[in-house]
């Protein structure tokens, strides 16, 4: 119990830029490049607590109020997600459309910073991820609502258990649910296709627009928060539809390979996948939100047969 | 013309008025919450078939009560200093007392009689007092599209009673011998006549119209208090004369609120006049009402009367915490109006530093209507969403895959309420004024500020503490045994990960506290936003239509936007390019105008019959007489 709640702790809080280092050492070598060593997000975030900070022009309170209330939410959201099926002691729940909720704070709050600067790119970014939320929201409720059938429960950890053993992978509904959460992951962690974390053209940017006016301690708040939002979808993602089984140690041990298998499922999908034009993303989700209509159909004829 | 001191004595009056009619809905208000905490009656017990007047307020007559107090008295406290010095005060202010005296009367109503007069009361009231306050021609027209709507639709409101009272139905709910079809025709009327009050798509078309035109005290009334009221009508109906009502009638309204839902909230955020806006976002959060209805009528029939019971309290809640939010953020739209001269959002901005009450009352009522954890409304819209999914989990196979996208659809009009709100929010309050007018707007006088300001407290305590709210309104569910819940702060249901908001608002408001302190405050310096090196203009700012683009693009199939691109050349030089594009709406374009269309053909026709000579109407008592003893000797009506 102890473990499980430390490694929520103190994974979450963490280990978010490990993650992202990982997918950007694995990118690089996929494309034959040496690249950065796995912890250049520590280094990266180090330098930006030591930077000071520029304000731009007639920014209010919003706009400085927004970085350390999106890492709040974040932070919150993070000690919801239980890990290996136990639930969370932190006394904030671990419901799954609370965990939607709270990223929505997150999401207001970049917005009206955005709005507090009036800057055109950030408002643009900010629009685009609104707009592309609505289709995730929809899609991710869908595979939750998989999810939550045979648990009888929105809560992660019963979902979690639910899934636990081969026994869900003979379900055709797990397997669309898996499908689907697998492009709500894509789509909430800001990477290709539906957006390009690495992208410097102020134009393309979704997720990285709002924050093009910050710097210093801020960026980094901010930055962690993207981090953090790595760990909370690939967790979920790990713990409700990939193999896990047993007790703690292995529950935990499977977390481990999970999430190694996801960050090289994301690694290679950025490199093989470019970008999507943005008014076509939701398309992609509207047809997985199909597919994940067609796994509820799947599970609520399999529970009453 | 009357002196300076006849005005001053007639708006002392208008103030009396509404001093007395504050004090009355709030005792109103606080008899209904006495009875829903103690679970006794007041007056007569049940309702009578008869036409004797009859009076008496019930546990569900008591949480409206309480609802309309909650926006009445804030609403005519507002209006007081709102009023002060302009046209017809005095009559405005008896007229909108009288406003919520029908209101008041139609909840306590016990008798068909009385309840089809304060329907009618407080369909004509608000529509007079509008007039009254702006005689303009668009005004005219949008009120005379609120009477006739609400009046046809009103008419489905008087099959239902009318044929429930006949049947003995109110005073023997659930049991009178109405037969499968009387029982259709009593809950079709219902869904349309409270419908069409309620703003339920499609018979919304007067909403928007209508709460624009109002004066701001008018408009909360109406949004806030009114169409709940009319849902009230819906409830009393569904859950108690026809009691248990069937399956089919939870389907039609699982559909029909999903549809107000969705399309409130998509055309909300189309909207830059923010009181339209505000408009069609009641039409959203009446669709979430009656989701949990509807929810809680097929939960019910799946046997699962706890899960029904949460989701009829979930609806209570969503329209409780509706009222409060819409009707303090129509008295902001009207401050606004009032310090700026304009509800256009693309002609203003930054009010947050000029108007920091208004608009940090405006900021919480956003954030509640984007649905933001641990504001009023989150906990109803998860309360909500769950009742769905564990539809999905019970209920037979059809009505289970309908329940799970319709807790997809709420979930998406969730993300676009935040859409708008975000919209709205950022366009008036944020960023620099994008008009010289707005730049020296300033917050309003004490009478005006402080019921906001108390509706937006109410607004964070309410959502902190939803768990203190929702076994009072589970124990109204009127079909079964109250589910046992533990009143705490937050919301421990069975079968989810719990709703902890006091834990999670202290959570939040600490580590930000402690994020923002650790963060310093050692700002180096200025420097302008980043337009890729241009000069920052005015120009740049973003408007209400650039922010909903990506929306608009994505749902052009279904939204079909008009635009119109005129490029003027000459000599192979572009002179001047116009653009204009504006959405309609589809429901106006598509469905009211070919009705409105056909009933004036049909006009045309029965007026060319009403030619005014003898002969013809003798005609048509020959054709007539003919006609009927033609019926008798065949025996068409054996």
């Amino acid at each position: 119990m102890i473990a499980a709640a430390a490694v929520q702790l103190l994974g979450g809080l963490l280990l978010g830029p490990l993650l992202v280092g990982s997918i950007q050492t694995a990118k690089a070598r996929l494309q034959g490049r040496r690249g950065p060593s796995p912890l250049q997000p520590y280094r990266e975030l180090r330098r930006l607590w030591g930077k000071s900070a520029v304000d731009p022009d007639g920014a209010g309170p919003l706009y400085e109020l927004a970085p350390p209330l999106v890492a709040a939410a974040t932070a919150i959201a993070v000690l919801v997600v239980p890990v290996a099926g136990v639930p969370s002691p932190w006394g904030f729940g671990d419901d799954a459309i609370v965990l939607l909720a709270l990223l929505a704070v997150a999401r207001f709050a970049l917005t009206a910073s955005a709005w507090d600067t009036g800057t055109g790119f950030g408002l643009m970014g900010a629009a685009r991820d609104l707009t592309i939320a609505v289709y995730v929201e929809l899609l991710a409720v869908l595979a939750f609502v998989v999810a939550a059938i045979p648990a009888a429960s929105t809560s992660l950890a019963a979902m979690s258990d639910a899934a636990d053993g081969w026994e869900p992978w003979s379900s055709a509904g797990h397997w669309c649910a898996a499908i689907a959460f697998a492009v709500v992951i894509v789509a909430e962690t800001g990477r290709q296709p539906v957006d390009n974390p690495d992208t410097h053209l102020e134009l393309t940017m979704i997720h990285e627009g709002p924050l093009l006016e910050y710097a210093g301690r801020d960026l980094a708040l901010l930055q962690w928060s993207a981090a953090a939002r790595h760990w909370i979808f690939l967790v979920v993602g790990a713990e409700l539809f990939l193999p896990h089984s047993g007790g703690l140690w292995l529950r935990l041990g499977s977390l481990v390979i999970g999430l190694a298998a996801l960050v090289a499922a994301l690694a290679i999908t950025e490199t093989a996948q470019a970008k999507m034009r943005i008014l076509r993303v939701p398309g992609l989700l509207l047809a997985c939100s199909l597919i994940a209509t067609a796994g509820v159909v799947a599970t609520v004829g399999g529970v009453l047969a | 013309m009357s002196s300076d001191g006849n005005s001053h004595s007639r708006s002392w009056a208008a103030g009396l008025i509404l001093l007395l009619a504050a004090v009355g809905s709030a005792v109103a208000g606080c008899l209904g919450v006495a009875v829903v905490a103690t679970g006794d009656r007041l007056g007569v017990d049940g309702f009578s078939d008869g036409v004797e007047p009859a009076l008496g307020v019930d546990g569900l007559s008591g949480i409206f009560l309480a609802l309309l107090a909650l926006v009445a008295v804030p609403a005519l406290l507002y209006a007081r200093t709102y009023l002060r010095g302009s046209r017809h005060a005095t009559a405005l202010a008896a007229l909108t007392a009288l406003f919520v005296a029908s209101m008041a009367l139609f909840l306590a109503a016990r008798d068909p009689v009385t309840f089809l007069a304060a329907w009618e009361l407080m369909t004509l009231l608000p529509a007079a007092a509008i007039l009254l306050a702006r005689d303009e021609a668009g005004v005219r027209s949008a009120v005379f599209v609120y009477v006739a709507v609400t009046h046809m639709g009103g008419v489905g409101v008087w099959v239902a009673v009318l044929l429930l009272a006949a049947a003995g139905g109110l005073s023997a709910p659930g049991l009178a011998d109405l037969g499968t079809g009387g029982q259709a025709a009593v809950i079709a009327g219902a869904i349309i006549g409270f419908g069409t009050k309620a703003g339920l798509m499609p018979f919304h078309s007067w909403l928007p119209r209508a709460h624009p035109v109002a004066p701001a005290f008018l408009s909360a009334l109406m949004s806030g208090a009114m169409i709940k009221v009319a849902l009230y009508g819906l409830i009393r109906v569904l859950f108690d004369w026809v009691a248990p009502a069937p399956a089919w009638a939870g389907l039609v309204l699982l559909s029909l609120g999903a549809l107000s839902a969705l399309g409130g909230i998509v055309y909300a955020l189309l909207q830059r006049d923010l009181k339209r806006l505000l408009a069609f976002s009641s039409i959203e959060n009446v669709g979430i009402v009656v989701i949990g209805l509807a929810a809680a009528i097929l939960l019910a029939d799946a046997g699962e009367g706890g899960w029904a019971a949460i989701a009829f309290a979930g609806a209570l809640l969503q329209a409780l915490g509706h009222a409060a939010t819409k009707g303090m953020l129509f008295l902001l739209a009207g401050t606004v109006e009032r310090a700026t001269g304009s509800v256009d959002l693309d002609a203003l901005g930054g009010l947050l530093r000029l108007m920091p009450w208004t608009g940090s009352a405006f900021l919480v009522g956003a954030g509640a209507m984007a649905g933001l954890p641990v504001l009023v409304g989150f906990a109803a819209e998860w309360m909500a969403i769950r009742a769905l999914i564990e539809l999905t989990i019970t209920a037979a196979d059809g009505i289970a895959v309908l329940a799970a996208v319709c807790a997809a659809a709420l979930a998406a009009t969730a993300a676009l309420a935040l859409l708008c709100f975000a919209k709205a929010a950022g366009l008036l309050l944020l960023g620099a004024p994008r008009r010289r007018e707005a730049g020296d707007a300033c917050d309003p006088a004490t009478g005006m500020r402080a019921p906001a300001a108390a509706l937006a407290a109410l607004c964070v305590v309410a959502g902190a503490v939803p768990g203190l709210l929702v076994p009072a309104l589970a124990g109204l569910w009127p079909l079964g045994p109250a589910p046992a819940m533990a009143v705490t702060g937050g919301l421990d249901l069975p079968g989810t990960g719990s709703l902890p908001a006091p834990a999670l608002l202290a959570g939040i408001v600490v580590l930000t506290a402690v994020l923002t302190l650790a963060r310093g405050r050692s700002r180096a310096e200025r420097a302008p936003v980043w337009i890729c090196g241009q000069e920052p203009d005015q120009a740049f700012a973003w408007t209400s239509a650039g922010f909903t683009k990506p929306l608009q693009l994505v749902l052009a199939p279904l939204l079909r936007p008009e635009r119109s691109v005129v490029v003027e050349r000459s000599a192979g030089i572009t002179d001047a390019v116009t653009y204009a594009g504006r959405v309609p709406h589809r429901f106006d374009t598509e469905v009211y105008r070919p009705v409105r269309r056909f009933a004036l053909a049909a006009a045309v026709v029965a007026r060319r019959m009403q030619s005014g000579s003898v002969r013809t109407y003798a005609g048509y008592l020959l054709g007539a007489l003919l006609v009927a003893l033609a019926v008798l000797r065949f025996g068409v009506l054996q």
